[in-house]
């Protein structure tokens, strides 16, 4: 198997008395769209903050590409940590310039990143000037501008306008299809359902998830059905993958045993002669997930 | 090492603060250092009023090679208009917080610290530089006789005064990064000597061998001042080794606390 991008072996921080990130453990793997969630202060900046060399680690160690962390490594990775951060009295021009001069890739990209994200109108206004969905803009451009393997967002929508959230996802989406490594921390589930090919949780600094996302809504299935039927929910009651039967408004919801789905439900009530108007697989919603697995820890 | 020094000036080309304050400080400074001669010369015409007699040509302040230690000494004090632009550069950079984007984008913290270290020495050089001219021209105009072989004759001073800039510069660079805020950094800068003078004149009476070991105390000895030799009195006309080596010594510890403060932070 091919080295992971990154590897992250008990990360501690501790602030004082306050312990931020809790022995974390994590790998990210080539390729990966990987969300990071978490309520506000549980520890996500701060995880990314160690990854990127500004905090540093209390106890732990992490590797890029299988190698000890460098700057040189860094130079290779594009990240936005939280707000956007530029010299305000520059130009918009003028900072990548400065980044790139830092990041020692010539200045070649910048035209083609500023273009991205829709910023070559007011690329020579300083960038104290911009809206705050232009600065966030900026950084991300900032962060493609070295066209890197690795990109790390911290909330990269936030304070876009609708379009802006559906262009950002755009171009996350075709940086991922380029083979590149995502890491993305986000409050926006929704978003992270449509883009993650992974997630993890955090809670208080402890992980207490992490997996695919496609692994969401694997598990019992919740089906819905409507049919014209007086016995239906005596019918539903007497099929062998049934846990439960709810009603709830027009539907009768059937909670299914694990390793049942909606197709041998509906062969049944075919096979007792009852034809079904509706009938659907709830989809669970990582939101959904994501409540359920923090309440699971929270009895903790 | 360039490309770092390269990635500082970056930063400070395009900001106006940047040029006005280095403009004020080489401007004031050589006005100042170059004008010395007008000064004595509106002097003397000020006390023939009196009925007094200066004659200037008796005092030699730009005469070869007196006029180095001269014109060095008096452009000491205009470091701390140099010193207040290093201290806007690096607080700004907390306030902006642009050294934690600086880091992310793959500067090291070493490298961080160089930029700025490389920034104070082409200051401390420019200043060199600037001085240099100023002494070549105003020496050729007023010595009344050029002897070649005297005019270098305390050119030694120069390597003095690139010490006393950088030493200062460091001094400030290594507060600004203590402090990382621009008012209160100024202040402490500007309190510095006087903390020292009331520190020195408490242990004045105990233990005064330790006086000249004292930072800002080292770096103001590396040039002394020379004025007292017009009035028939000893001074010291060379630069001591024992002080560069002090002022070195001190050199090397505000930017080791740097160096320090800058690894163990979290930005
Ligand atoms: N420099 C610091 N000094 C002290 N405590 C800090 C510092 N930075 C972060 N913390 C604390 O560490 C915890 C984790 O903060 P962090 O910023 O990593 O959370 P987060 O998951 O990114 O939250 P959010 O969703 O609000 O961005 C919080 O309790 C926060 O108060
Ligand atoms: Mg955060």
């Amino acid at each position: 198997m091919a080295t992971p991008v990154l590897t992250v072996k008990g990360l501690t921080k501790n602030f004082g008395k306050l312990c931020a990130v809790n022995q974390i453990n994590l790998q990210v793997n080539q390729g990966e769209v990987f969300g990071m969630l978490g309520p506000n202060g549980s520890g996500k900046t701060t995880t990314l903050g160690m990854l990127m060399g500004v905090v540093n680690p209390t106890a732990g160690e992490f590797s890029w590409f299988g190698q000890p962390p460098t700057h040189h490594i860094r130079k290779k990775i594009g990240a936005v940590l939280e707000h956007p951060i530029f010299y305000p009295y520059l130009s918009g021009q003028k900072n990548l310039e400065l980044n790139a001069t830092i990041k020692q890739t010539d200045f070649n990209n910048i035209a083609k990143v500023l273009d991205i994200v829709e910023l070559t109108a007011r690329r020579n206004d300083a960038y104290k000037t911009y809206s705050l969905g232009m600065k966030q803009r900026l950084a991300i451009a900032s962060a493609l501008l070295n066209d890197p393997t690795v990109l790390i967002l911290d909330e990269p929508t936030n304070g876009l306008d609708p379009m802006g959230i559906a262009e950002i996802r755009t171009i996350i989406k075709r940086i991922a299809a380029d083979g590149k490594t995502i890491i993305l921390a986000s409050h926006l589930l929704d978003e992270v359902q449509k883009v993650c090919t992974h997630f993890a949780i955090l809670r208080k600094g402890n992980l207490v998830h992490s997996g695919p996302v496609d692994d969401v809504g694997k598990g019992e299935e919740i089906v819905e059905v409507i049919a014209f039927h007086d016995d239906l929910p005596a019918h539903l009651n007497q099929f062998q993958g049934t846990k439960e039967v709810k009603k709830d408004g027009q539907f009768y919801l059937v909670k299914m045993n694990n390793g049942f789905h909606s197709a041998e439900l509906n062969r049944f009530l075919f096979e007792k002669g009852i034809v079904v108007s509706h009938l659907a697989t709830q989809k669970k919603s990582l939101e959904k997930q994501f409540l359920e697995i923090l309440a699971e820890n929270n009895t903790h | 090492m360039l490309h770092l020094l390269k990635i500082d000036l970056k930063k400070l080309t395009s900001y106006r603060t940047f040029w006005v304050v280095c403009g004020l400080y080489f401007i004031t400074l050589g006005f100042t250092t170059a004008s010395g001669m007008e000064f004595l010369k509106w002097l003397a015409n000020k006390s023939v009023e009196f009925g007094a007699t200066i004659n200037i040509n008796r005092i030699p302040l730009y005469h070869f090679p007196d006029i180095w230690q001269n014109v060095i000494f008096v452009s000491g004090f205009f470091k701390l208009i140099l010193a207040f632009m290093v201290v806007i550069s690096v607080t700004n950079e907390f306030t902006y917080r642009t050294i934690r984007q600086n880091i992310i984008d793959g500067m090291s913290r070493t490298e961080f610290l160089l930029s700025k270290m490389l920034t104070n020495v082409l200051l401390s050089l420019l200043s060199c530089a600037m001085l240099l001219i100023i002494i070549l021209i105003t020496g050729f105009i007023y010595s009344p006789e050029i002897i070649w072989s005297e005019i270098f004759t305390d050119a030694g001073f120069m390597f003095a005064y690139f010490l006393e800039m950088f030493s200062f510069l460091s001094y400030t660079l290594m507060l600004g990064l203590l402090i990382q805020r621009s008012g209160l950094t100024i202040v402490v800068l500007c309190l510095s000597h006087m903390l020292e003078a009331i520190i020195k004149a408490n242990i004045d009476d105990v233990t005064p061998g330790l006086i000249p070991f004292f930072p800002m105390e080292s770096i103001t000895n590396l040039v002394e001042m020379p004025f007292a030799r017009y009035a028939f009195q000893e001074i010291q006309d060379y630069v001591s080794l024992t002080s560069v080596a002090i002022a070195l010594g001190w050199l090397v510890i505000f930017n080791y606390i740097s160096y320090l403060k800058l690894k163990k932070s979290d930005l």
